[in-house]
């Protein structure tokens, strides 16, 4: 329980700090500038991954549980979706397979004289 | 205070939300096909259209889950560092790729909504449906997009991803675990990656690594097309 406390304090205190960059102009989400100064810390060792663990395995298997009120309020949405409907599908579909025949394709031939990095191990 | 009353509560709605998605959870734990997403929504909007309860006055509790959001995508930093630790040779070229497909769903996603005459909102609200939900929302907000919109695209990608993502690849001869997972981590992130942790643990390593990178660089992508929409304007 305290070691989820820690972790919670930790993501929560560099969102702060990101959320507050971020006012003072720097053009990047205060969550992203949290998650970019944290792995800055874990790379330099100045926070331990294992502090963080437990906390953030728990926003991350429960997001879906986050976003279910911004999903709820599609039932306002309806004009939109009604009106916008094929612009929304088609968009959907063509990007999803652009983006993944180009970044599979791509890392395919990137990746292909690279050896398996499996046995680096953790 | 009565009954009505006490539904308009912002506790409630936090209450009666966690609740929702509980249930969702175990009916997608007996049932693999339920969307926990879809179910745990489901009886929220019942409700709220029942007992006449607007989407503004449920959202004062909703909100406050909302926010959770934001400590979420700093979580992400976890799977970041301890997948790419692991990753460490192939990384630059991983990154790469993962600038790569960026680029091109922020192009095609928007590109497309706006030949077929969507307006700017939408248009917005397409642009960063590749990524995970939190990143997606506050990107989407930051251009000017509905983050309700976002959230229904970027839910969508990530089901297509997981149910046909493999598939797609593997028709373009696509094996390899690494190119494999961060094709799905950069396309469908999340709920792909899911899909990947019973098929191989590499896949998955790289998916979950990939999705964090690609809501960090198109969270970069779009802080620099927000400035250039902005020069343009003026």
């Amino acid at each position: 329980m305290l070691d989820l406390a820690r972790g919670l304090a930790f993501l929560v205190g560099f969102f702060f700090i990101g959320n507050g960059l971020h006012r003072l102009g720097v053009p990047i989400p205060g969550g992203v500038l949290g998650l970019l100064l944290l792995s800055g810390a874990l790379n330099l060792g100045l926070v331990r991954l294992a502090w963080l663990q437990r906390a953030a395995d728990l926003l991350l298997r429960h997001m879906v549980l986050l976003f279910v009120p911004l999903t709820v309020g599609l039932m306002e949405m309806g004009h939109v979706l009604s009106s916008q409907s094929v612009a929304l599908i088609v968009s959907l579909l063509v990007s999803f397979v652009a983006v993944l025949l180009t970044t599979g394709l791509l890392a395919r031939w990137l990746v292909a004289g690279l050896p398996s990095d499996a046995e680096v191990g953790e | 205070m009565s009954l009505l009353d006490a539904l308009r509560h912002p506790a409630f709605s936090v209450a009666f939300t966690v609740l929702a998605y509980a249930l969702a959870l175990l009916l997608h734990r007996r049932w693999r096909w339920v969307s926990p997403i879809v179910a745990a929504c489901i009886p929220i909007v019942a409700l709220l259209l029942a007992a006449r309860i607007p989407y503004a006055e449920y959202n004062r509790g909703g909100n406050s889950l909302t926010w959770w959001l934001g400590p979420a995508t700093v979580a992400l930093a976890v799977p970041m560092h301890r997948n790419g630790q692991r990753l460490r040779r192939s990384l630059p070229r991983l990154l790469l790729v993962v600038v790569a497909g960026a680029v091109v769903g922020m192009a095609t996603a928007g590109g497309a909504a706006w030949m077929l005459g969507a307006p700017v909102s939408v248009v917005m609200s397409a642009v960063p449906k590749s990524v995970t939900t939190p990143i997606a929302v506050e990107v989407a907000r930051e251009l000017g997009g509905l983050p309700q919109i976002t959230v229904a695209l970027v839910i969508l990608a990530g089901v297509l991803g997981a149910t046909f993502g493999t598939a797609i690849l593997a028709l373009f001869r696509v094996r390899e675990d690494r190119a494999v997972g961060v094709a799905i981590g950069s396309a469908s992130h999340g709920i792909g990656t899911a899909s990947l942790v019973r098929r191989s643990e590499m896949q998955a390593a790289v998916s979950s690594w990939a999705m964090a990178a690609s809501g960090v660089v198109t969270s970069l992508l779009a802080a620099a097309l927000a400035f250039f929409l902005h020069l343009a304007r003026h």
